[in-house]
Parts: C-alpha cells; structure tokens; sequence
C-alpha cells in the first residue's frame, strides 16, 4: 500500500509480521508523525489487537475503560478511539454494548453496563435519536415535542449514572442537517426548527453543570470546520449515522479527556521565539524588525501570542525555550512596543545556545516538573526532531512558515483539556514567579535552616466541604510525584468520599512571606475499628522540601492518637514518577508492614509522634476527633 | 488495485484482518474475525482507492470478498 510516511510504513510492517502488540511501547512515538488520514488507518490496525496480549506484555502501559453505547452503529468510532488512546500511550480496553441499547444499558443499575464498571462511557447521540420518532408529515412542533422527551430522558439516564457510577459519562450535542432543515419550505418554519434545536443542545449543554459525573461534547465547532455530520449511504443501510470524520475528531475530544483522567494534562507550554512567538530573527533583525503586530505577518503571530497569553491565563504555565541572547530577549519583552506577551506572562525564560532538549530538561526540573507535562511549539524540523527522539513524553507541536496557522496546530489538540478550572489555576502563574523570589531569596541564606526559619511558612489543615472538590479531585489528577499511591479521583469520587461517614478528606493550604500558595495538598483518611488509613496523601510539587509534610502528618497522627485509635496504615506503591515519597513513611516514623500486591504497607504505632517542624506555624482547623 | 491479490492486501492492511485467496472465495461468514462492520471500513477504502462510487447496496448483499472485488473493479 502506499504508505506516506516511514512511521506509517513501521507501523504497517509491525502489524505484517505480528508484532504490534510485542512492541506496543514504540506506537506512541510512531503516531506522532502521523497525518489524521494515516492515524485512521493505524487505528484500525491497532483496534485489531488483543487488549490481553499488550497487557501481558507490557504491564506498566495504562489502560482506559471505555464502553460505547448511544443510538446507531458505532462501531466505526473504535479505530478513531483507539489511535487517539494510543497517541497519548494508553491502552483503550473497549467494550462495544449492543446496538441502540443506551435506554437500557443507563437506566438498569443492574445492566452490564455498570458490572463492567468503565471508566469512561461514551453515549454518543445523533440526529436520528429524533428523526427517527417524528412522525411524516411533521412540523417544528413535532421535532420540539419528540427533543424535549429525549433531553428529559438523557437527564434521568446521566442521574442514574450519576448515582450507579463511579466513573464518567459523556454525551453530545446532535448535529442538524440540512436534510432535514430543507425538508421545511418556509423559512420561518425553518428559522423555528433551528431555534429549538439549538434550545435543546443547549439544555444538554448545561446538564455536565450540575451533574459532575457528566461531560458533554459540543460537536458544533469540529462541524464549523468543515468536517461532515453524516454519510447518506451509511445512514441508511448501515444505521451508521455520524460520519467517520466527525467521529475521528470526536475520538480526539475523548482521547484528552481521557489524558485528563489518566492524570497526564499537560501543565506548561514552551514556545520557541523566532518564528514562533515573533515573525523574523531577533539576533538578525533586531528589536524593530522583528513582527509582533501591524504587519501581515506581525498579525499572525500576534494573533497566536493573544492565544498564548488566553492559555496563561487559565494556569497553563507559559515558558521559553529559544535559541537565542538572553539580554536582548528580555529587552524584547520588555520594550517592544507592539509585543503582546510581556515577560511577566511567562514563568521562565530560557534564551541560550544549549541544545532545546538540555533546556526543556532543565527547566522542567526548576519547575518541579516533568518534561511529559511540556507542550513544545516551534517553526524548526530540526528542534521539533530533537525533542521527539530526546522526550519522548513531550508533546510536540511543529509549526511552519505559515505564522496564520500557529494557533490552529497549537489549539487542534486539547492538550490542556481539564473537567473545571479552580482559583488555584488563575493564579498559579503568579504563584510560580513568587517561586523565582523565593529562589533568590533562599541564596541569600547559607544553611536550609535559616531560610526556612525566616520565609515564615503557614499552614492551615481543614476539612474539605463541597466547594474544595473541584481543586481536590484536580490536584489528584495532576499530582504525579507526591503521590504515594497515585490513586486518582474524579470530582464525583471526592464528593463520595465527602458523604462516607467512615473516610474524611482534609485539605491542606499554605502560605509565606513571598504570598498565598492557595490549596496545595490533600489527605485522604480511612476510619476502620481502631484502625486509621491514610489512603493518599497529595501535594502539590511546588511545596515540596519546606516541612508542610511533616507539620501535616505530625497534626493527622496525633489526632488518631487522640480519637483512640491503635495505629495509623499508610502505603506506597511505586511509580515511574513518585519515587520522592518512596521514603515518606519511613521518614516520619512508619515501619514497614508487608505487601499489598503492588504497593508497600506501613504502620505508625502512635508511639513515638514527629513534631511540628519548628519553623512552620501550623493552624489545626480539624475537630479535636478528625480520623 | 489491478488484481484480486492486492485487493487481500489491501483488506489485510487497511482493514486489519489477514486474508488468503482461499478467504476471497469462501461465504465473508467463514473469514475469521470478519463483522459487518468490516464491510463499512472496506467500502470507504475501496471508494477512496478507486475513486468509483461502489453501489452499497450490492456489496452489503455480496457474500464473498471475491464477490466485493469484481464490484469494485467493475464499478
């Protein structure tokens, strides 16, 4: 076949010879360099292969349960899937429910639906959900009786999924057709169907608004661009009614969310300069002939800094990574008229002559990131390559010469896709350059000591009430290091566990001389008989190393004591990206207490309680019986 | 797409499922791993390749990949 690209080529030499599933690691990287046509095709090769044998193979690749349920024949949606899964190294484990059996399969708690217990379910619905029960003739009428039964009807099903479930259901907006708007003669009758249509869209719309379980996919803005709603043929002798395309660009929309739930959003954007942010090359052209703004070009790239600038504010992290003089960059920034992004929008600047890879490292290490939670934009083939075959993990986005196309490539991806932003997001840029004085403060100290003492550090521990569950259930999601069990949980989890007389969740803030940290960490508590279990203790990575840990634990450790009970359980279960709390427990007094499969148990006897380190004041606001 | 050979080359390719000539000419229900859903894949490929329109009724009526083949070819 004629295979474009030498990743498809591999791809399909893999799937020849049988070795997919053996070499299931290298489809994430071979993806990549796909177009959207190739990654159909790899899609179906790869919807193919035994769930089982890639698992078996290959342990560590985390797999999403996906069950997809709705109105017509679905099936076709399965490659789009799985390409999409696989592009961001997950394994989709797929379950297809029988042909329009979503009534059934939402409303009985009982139905294998829910025994298989998903972690994503996809109802996708389409226009003939409606058509196909109004009746011939019909008038708009008609179409807004037969929407309104279907909306009240959806909302009941997500309630008992809501309440069944532990996992999350995701819907979508119906399409409208012109077959069927051009069925109307008059306009006005015309005009009348549009409107309450779009009225019944946006009612599906607002259900995820009070039903944290549900996720609605607006499919209005990949139809705007220019992808097909239906097929005519396949709608009528296969029942096929979304057309593939649409379907691939709704697999996409999954495919983050469920990047999302795997706790793998992508926290900071690294832009490239010339080319990139700027048209022109700042060393060559200097402050006044690079184009930020008036120009043709200018235009474009100030069109894809006012993007940049729109993600910022919404606690993407912005970065630069350019090859370029630092002191002329910073002077760019700072006094272009015309410059859109200022050098207070990014968090760290990095213009040098080190290869991109050695800088994208390094910063993400002064972030307390990792080089996966990077978006990286640049115009070079050459950069671009390199960050592919050097991080792997990163995502990497290539523009072109065509600086009017930058925000689409950046935008065509959810990259930073994320259930609800919190107060911590609009200031967690903020947040980060108070981290840069920090630095520079805790250099003008000689011994850690000090510095703590004299940063003045606050902590407030509490009880999480509903308002904390969006920041809770977030911080569980893209918390990868301080998380000894990397137990992830949803909004509706948090919420469950708010309501289980027999768990508490506390959350933990804090603050210093440089500001407001804002909710940074949360602990997950178990009451059985005497026994106390912390289930998960997270924190964000921008408070490690000042003793908040210590302080935390001190206070959970000495309440249990004081609520009776005999001992406090605690466990790690390894992860490629948590090993700094592998010596957690250990570090504040825990033993050692066997194996739990994968994780390793501990126990505090309650004997012998760490102290509140001396350098931090801690505010106690959990009842004097918390745990 | 000149012969039946590369016609099982592309259902094994781009559909995914291994075929032989002795597949091509037995009922599609005897073709391991084979569903009707394979069939709508097919049909955009085939449609795509040859750039014919395939008369969809005739092929979801066809019983062999045999059958398929002398569809599109003669489309």
């Amino acid at each position: 076949m004629d295979a474009a690209t030498p990743a498809a080529e591999t791809l399909l030499d893999l799937h020849r010879s049988g070795r997919l599933a053996a070499r299931y690691p290298e489809v994430r990287a071979l993806l990549d360099g796909l177009d959207d046509a190739e990654l159909v095709r790899a899609g179906r090769l790869l919807a193919r292969l035994d769930v089982d044998e890639v698992r078996a193979a290959h342990p560590d690749v985390p797999t999403v349960a996906v069950t997809v349920t709705g109105h017509g024949t679905l099936a076709p949606l399965l490659p789009a899937l799985t390409a999409e899964l696989a592009r961001h190294g997950l394994l989709l484990h797929a379950r297809l429910a029988p042909f329009d059996s979503y009534v059934f399969d939402l409303a009985d708690p009982d139905s294998e639906l829910y025994r298989a217990e998903p972690d994503l379910v996809l109802c996708v619905l389409d226009p003939m959900v409606v058509f196909d029960e109004v009746p011939v003739p019909w008038r708009p009428a008609d179409v807004a009786r037969v929407l309104a039964e279907k909306v009240d009807l959806v909302e009941r099903l997500a309630a008992t999924f809501r309440a069944t479930a532990r996992g999350t259901l995701v819907l979508n907006t119906l399409p409208l057709l012109r077959r069927h708007t051009a069925q109307l003669v008059d306009l006005a009758s015309r005009a009348e169907l549009g409107a309450l249509w779009r009225e019944a869209n946006a009612r599906l719309l607002r259900l995820s608004a009070a039903n944290p379980s549900l996720v609605v996919v607006d499919l209005d803005p990949l139809l705007a661009e220019g992808s097909p709603a239906c097929d005519p043929r396949l709608t009528v002798y296969a029942k096929a009614h979304l057309a593939e395309p649409l379907l691939a660009g709704y697999a996409r929309e999954v495919g983050h969310l469920a990047r999302n739930l795997a706790g793998q959003t992508k926290k900071c954007l690294a832009l490239d300069l010339d080319g990139t942010v700027w048209g022109g090359i700042l060393g060559d052209d200097g402050i006044d002939g690079i184009e930020v703004a008036e120009s043709y070009r200018g235009e474009a790239h100030r069109a894809f800094q006012r993007v940049a600038k729109q993600l910022g504010a919404q606690g993407v992290l912005l970065t630069v990574v350019s090859k370029n003089e630092a002191a002329a960059v910073a002077q760019a920034l700072r006094e272009h008229p015309d410059m859109t992004l200022r050098e207070d929008d990014f968090v760290r600047v990095v213009a040098n002559w080190a290869p991109k890879h050695d800088n994208l490292t390094e910063l993400a290490g002064s972030l307390n990131l990792h080089p996966d939670s990077f978006v990286f934009v640049d115009d070079s083939p050459f950069e671009c390559g390199l960050i592919r075959h050097a991080l792997p993990g990163t995502a990497v986005v290539q523009v072109d010469a065509e600086p009017a196309l930058h925000l689409v490539k950046l935008l065509r991806d959810g990259w930073f896709t994320t259930r609800q932003l919190t107060a911590e997001d609009r200031d967690r840029a903020a947040g980060y350059r108070d981290d840069l004085a920090r630095q520079d403060f805790r250099q003008s100290f000689t011994s850690l000591a000090d510095y703590l003492a004299e940063l003045a550090v606050e902590v407030e521990l509490g009880e999480a009430g509903p308002e904390q569950v969006p920041r809770v259930s977030q911080l569980s999601l893209r918390t990868n290091q301080f998380n000894p069990t990397t137990r992830r949980l949803q909004p509706q989890d948090v919420s469950e566990l708010l309501d289980d007389p027999y768990a508490r969740v506390l959350t933990v803030r804090s603050r210093d001389r440089f500001g407001e940290n804002g909710l940074v960490g949360a602990l997950f508590l178990r009451r059985d008989g005497d026994l106390v279990q912390i289930e998960n203790f997270l924190l964000s990575c921008r408070v490690f190393s000042r003793g908040i840990e210590q302080a935390c634990l001190a206070a959970v450790l000495r309440h249990a004591r004081a609520g009776g009970a005999s001992a406090v359980l605690a466990s790690y279960r390894p992860t490629a990206k948590n090993r700094v709390v592998a010596d957690l427990w250990p570090r504040h007094g825990f033993a050692p207490a066997g194996e739990d499969g994968d994780a390793i148990r501990f126990r505090h006897d309650l004997h012998d309680i760490p102290a509140v380190p001396e350098h931090i004041r801690l505010t106690d606001r959990i009842g004097v019986d918390a745990a | 797409m000149n012969s039946l050979d590369d016609f099982l080359h592309l259902v094994t390719d781009e559909v995914g499922i291994p075929v032989n000539a002795e597949d091509a000419r037995g009922d599609l229900d005897q073709v391991a791993g084979w569903d009707s859903v394979h069939l709508l894949t097919l049909l955009t490929v085939l449609e795509q390749r040859t750039g014919r329109t395939l008369a969809l009724p005739d092929v979801l009526a066809a019983r062999s990949l045999a059958d398929i083949y002398d569809l599109a070819v003669t489309a």
